[in-house]
C-alpha cells in the first residue's frame, strides 16, 4: 500500500442532544470546516467512558474530541455533571502518562452553536496537525513481546 | 497487643456475635504471614501481629465464598480499615454486620513501606475495636512528593517511563485481586463482546489495563498500597493511583476512606465543579 | 564427561566468546529490583548468582505473547502471514537452575503429545541451556520432593557448579553442551579434578510416593477449602511457574487488518473454565486450587509419568497471601499418612 500524506485523525465523541444537533446546524449553514474530524454520536457526554478515548487511539487516532451540552442544560439533567468531574480527572491522567493536553480535547457545544463547532473543529485539527501523529501510541501496538 | 487481638477475637466467637474471624497468621517463613481464616474460638491462638502484616484482608469481605450467615469480623490496620468506609459506602458490605477490628500500627515491612511514612491512621480509625495504645498520626504534607517528582519531568520523559513500566506487565492482574475496591463480578477484562481491554500482556494492552484500572479507583483508591507490594514486576502502581488521589482532593477536596457519609466523589457532583478544562 | 573449568573473574570473557561465536546470551539480569532472564547487554549485567528470578526460562520457548497468524486485508485480497519463527535466534540461556532445566523435558513432552508445536520445538532446537547448580538454596525450595536435586542435570546441556575458589566446574552433557565448550576456547582450561565444589542441600519435604494415591482417592475433601480460602485468583503462580503451560488464544483485529496471539492463561483466572452459556465448572477458589495440585500431582502423572512441579518455589515465594504449594503437598502426604 502507498505511503498516503499523513492528516489528522481526529475522533470526537459528541452527545446527541447538543453538539450533534450543532454540527448539523454547522452543516444546514454551509460552514466549511477541516474533514478530519469523525464524529461519534452518544445519548450524552455522561455515557462516555474514558475507556472509549483510549480505544480511539489504540485504533490510530491522533486526537480526541469530547464535547457535549452545557453544564445546566443536559438533556438529562446530570449527565454533563458527571461527564465534567470524569474529565476533570481522566485529563490529568492522560498529561500524567505524558500524552500532551492537545491530544484530547473538551468542549461545551449547543445546538445552537453550528459556528462554534466549525470553529472548534478547526482548531482542534490544527493542534493536533501541529503536534503530528501519535506516532508514539502506535508504536505500543506491537503484538512481539521479546522476553 | 496479641494477646488482646486473641481474647477478642476469641470472645466474638464464643459469643456467637461473628461466625468467622479474619486475621493474620504464621506465614511460610519469618518475614511473612498468611491471611487466616478462623471460625472455632480455640483457632485464635494462631493470630498473629507483627511487621509483615502486609495484607490489606477486607479484600476478602466481597468474595461470595465468605459471606456467613452473621457477622464477621476483619483485623485491619489504619489503612485497610478505610477500605471498610468505602466498601460501605458503595453498598458491598452491610457495614453492620463487618466488625472491624483495628489494629495500632507504626508501619509494616522491613525497611518500612514507603506509604508508612505519611501515616495519619496508624490508630485506626472508623472501627469497632481498636487493639493497641494511641500512636500520633504522621503528617501527610509530603505524602505526593514522588507523584511530584515524576510531574517535574518532561512529558516524553514520562511517557518513555510509563511505556516502561507498563511493558514488564504480564497481566496477572494480582493488584486487581489483592485490592479490596476491585470486587466486581465481571471485570472490563473479561468483557468480550466486544473485547474492549486486550487480554495479551502486550504494551498497547497493558497501557490500556492500567489506565482504566487507575480511573476506575479514582476517588476510591484508599493508598493501601496493596496493588504495588503483590506486583511481580515491581510497577509502581501507586505513582498513578496517588496521581488521581491528589487531583481529586485539589478539585474536589475529597480524601477516600475517612468519613462514611460524604459523597463519592466520582458518583456526585457540585453545580460549581470547574471549567477550566472545556473550550 | 570431561569436566572444565572457568576461573573466577572470567565469566563475562566466556560471555564474550558465546556472543563472537553467534549466540545471542541471556541470563539473569535485574529489572527493576526484580531478575529476569534478558538478553546480555552489558558487561556485569548477568548474575549467576541469583537464586531465584522472578520469572522462569520458559518465557525463551513460549513467550507470554505469541502473535501466530497476522492478516491483511486490502478491500479485495487477504494476505495471511504464519508467526512461526522460520529460524529462531540462536540462543544460549546461561544461570538457570537444574529445576528451571528440568521443566523443559516435561513440556517437550507436552508439546509433542496430540501436535508437535513447532512454536516451542524450533526455539528449543536453537536454543542451549546451561544451568547452575545451587550452592545456597532456600527454605522454599523443594527440588529434592518432587525427583529433582541442586545439581540435577535434566534438560541441561551443560552443568555449571561452584568451587570455592570462586570459579565453575563446567561439564558438557549433550552435542551442543560440548560445542559451548568448543566455543569457550582459551577462557575455559581442563578442570583437574581435584576442585572443591559447592552444592548445597535440599531437605526433603514430603514422601512424594504418598501423594499421587491420596489425590486419587479425594477429589472431594475438606482440605481443598481448608487451604484455598486465602488465595486470590490471581495469575501469578501460573505465569512464574515452569511447568505450567496453558495459554489463551484472542483475535486482534479491526477492519483491514489483525493478529491472531498466543498468550499465557491460568487455571486459577475465575473465569478459566467459564463456558459460553455462562456456567463455570469451577467456579470457586476450592474448586480452582484443587485444579492446579490435581494437574501437577496426579493428572500429568497418570498421562506423562512424571509430576508436573520442579520444586523451584517461586510460587511460594511470589504469591501474595503466601500460599505455599510444598506445604500443601505436605499436608497432603500428612493426611495420606494419618488415613492410614
Amino acid at each position: 500500500m502507498a505511503e498516503k500524506e499523513w492528516t489528522p485523525k481526529i475522533v470526537a465523541f459528541v452527545c446527541n442532544w447538543c453538539t450533534y444537533a450543532g454540527a448539523d446546524l454547522a452543516g444546514t449553514s454551509r460552514l466549511k470546516y477541516d474533514v478530519n474530524i469523525r464524529p461519534i454520536k452518544l445519548p450524552c457526554t455522561g455515557r462516555i467512558d474514558p475507556l472509549f478515548i483510549v480505544k480511539a487511539f489504540e485504533q490510530g487516532a491522533d486526537g480526541v474530541l469530547v464535547s457535549g451540552c452545557h453544564p445546566g442544560d443536559c438533556h438529562y439533567t446530570s449527565g454533563n455533571y458527571h461527564a465534567r468531574r470524569r474529565w476533570i480527572v481522566f485529563s490529568e491522567l492522560l498529561r500524567f502518562l505524558g500524552i500532551h493536553e492537545d491530544r484530547v480535547q473538551f468542549a461545551w457545544v449547543s445546538a445552537a452553536e453550528g459556528a462554534k463547532w466549525a470553529d472548534l473543529v478547526n482548531e482542534v485539527v490544527a493542534k493536533v496537525r501541529e503536534l503530528g501523529p501519535f506516532t508514539a501510541y502506535r508504536e505500543l501496538d506491537s503484538a512481539e513481546v521479546v522476553s | 497487643m496479641i494477646d488482646e487481638l486473641r481474647q477478642k477475637a476469641r470472645e466474638l466467637l464464643e459469643t456467637g456475635e461473628v461466625d468467622l474471624v479474619i486475621g493474620y497468621g504464621e506465614g511460610s517463613d519469618p518475614t511473612r504471614t498468611m491471611p487466616v481464616f478462623i471460625r472455632r474460638p480455640e483457632d485464635c491462638e494462631k493470630l498473629v501481629w507483627n511487621k509483615y502484616c502486609y495484607n490489606n484482608l477486607t479484600s476478602y469481605l466481597t468474595w461470595p465464598e465468605l459471606k456467613t450467615r452473621g457477622k464477621r469480623a476483619v483485623v485491619c490496620k489504619g489503612c485497610d480499615a478505610k477500605a471498610v468506609v468505602v466498601l460501605s459506602k458503595e453498598r458491598q458490605i452491610d457495614r453492620k454486620n463487618v466488625i472491624v477490628i483495628g489494629m495500632a500500627c507504626e508501619g509494616v515491612g522491613e525497611p518500612l513501606l514507603s506509604k508508612c511514612e505519611f501515616c495519619d491512621v496508624r490508630t485506626p480509625k472508623n472501627c469497632d475495636i481498636v487493639i493497641g495504645p494511641e500512636i500520633t498520626p504522621l503528617s501527610k504534607e509530603k505524602q505526593f512528593e514522588d507523584v511530584e517528582q515524576l510531574e517535574a519531568r518532561d512529558p516524553a520523559d514520562r511517557w518513555e517511563f510509563w511505556r516502561e513500566q507498563f511493558s514488564r506487565c504480564i497481566k496477572c492482574y494480582a493488584c486487581r485481586q489483592a485490592c479490596p475496591l476491585c470486587y466486581c463480578t465481571q471485570c472490563i477484562v473479561e468483557r468480550n463482546q466486544p473485547q474492549w481491554v486486550p487480554t495479551s500482556a502486550h504494551p498497547r494492552g497493558n497501557l490500556a489495563w492500567n489506565v482504566m484500572r487507575a480511573m476506575h479507583l479514582a476517588g476510591r483508591c484508599i493508598g493501601c498500597g496493596e496493588c504495588e507490594r503483590v506486583c511481580p514486576s515491581n510497577i509502581p502502581l501507586m505513582l498513578a493511583n496517588k496521581k488521581l488521589a491528589q487531583v481529586v482532593k485539589e478539585q474536589f477536596g475529597y480524601e477516600s476512606g475517612y468519613d462514611i457519609d460524604e459523597p463519592l466523589p466520582m458518583a456526585s457532583f457540585m453545580p460549581d465543579d470547574s471549567d477550566e478544562l472545556f473550550k | 564427561m570431561a569436566e572444565f573449568k572457568l576461573n573466577e573473574g572470567r565469566l563475562q570473557e566466556l560471555i564474550t566468546k558465546l556472543r563472537d561465536a553467534g549466540y545471542r546470551v541471556v541470563a539473569p539480569v535485574e529489572e527493576e529490583g526484580a531478575f529476569v532472564f534478558k538478553e546480555v547487554t552489558e558487561p556485569g549485567q548477568a548474575r549467576l548468582d541469583v537464586l531465584r528470578t522472578a520469572r522462569s526460562i520458559k518465557e525463551w520457548f513460549f513467550p507470554r505473547v505469541e502473535p501466530t497468524l497476522r492478516y491483511e486485508f486490502d478491500g479485495s485480497a487477504v494476505r495471511c502471514e504464519s508467526g512461526l519463527p522460520e529460524s529462531p535466534q540462536k540462543t544460549v540461556i546461561i544461570g538457570c537452575r537444574p529445576c528451571d532445566a528440568a521443566s523443559l523435558p516435561m513440556l517437550d513432552t507436552l508439546f509433542d503429545w496430540d501436535y508437535r508445536d513447532e512454536y516451542w520445538f524450533r526455539r528449543r532446537e536453537a536454543t542451549t541451556v546451561i544451568s547452575v547448580a545451587c550452592d545456597v538454596p532456600d527454605s522454599y525450595c523443594f527440588c529434592t520432593s518432587v525427583g529433582g536435586s541442586p545439581e540435577g542435570t535434566a534438560g541441561a546441556d551443560l552443568l555449571m557448579r561452584r568451587t570455592a575458589d570462586g570459579g565453575y566446574l563446567l561439564e558438557p552433557l549433550t552435542e551442543k553442551g560440548r560445542a559451548i565448550i568448543e566455543a569457550g576456547e582459551g577462557v575455559l582450561e581442563l578442570a583437574s579434578g581435584t576442585e572443591e565444589v559447592l552444592v548445597g542441600e535440599v531437605p526433603q519435604r514430603f514422601a512424594l510416593d504418598k501423594v499421587k494415591p491420596w489425590l486419587d482417592q479425594n477429589f472431594e475433601h475438606d482440605y481443598w477449602k481448608e487451604i484455598s480460602y486465602k488465595c486470590l485468583s490471581c495469575g501469578i503462580c501460573a505465569f512464574v511457574c515452569p511447568t505450567c503451560h496453558c495459554f489463551d488464544i484472542q483475535d486482534e483485529a479491526d477492519l483491514e487488518r489483525g493478529v491472531r496471539i498466543k498468550s499465557w492463561d491460568s487455571c486459577c483466572f475465575p473465569i478459566f473454565t467459564r463456558h459460553g452459556s455462562g456456567h463455570n465448572p469451577r467456579p470457586t477458589r476450592d474448586t480452582r486450587y484443587r485444579q492446579r495440585v490435581m494437574h501437577k500431582f496426579r493428572y500429568y502423572v497418570d498421562k506423562f509419568g512424571v509430576t508436573a512441579c520442579v520444586g523451584c518455589g517461586r510460587c511460594s515465594s511470589s504469591c501474595p497471601i503466601d500460599m505455599n504449594i510444598c506445604s500443601v503437598v505436605a499436608g497432603v502426604a500428612e493426611l495420606a499418612e494419618s488415613s492410614k
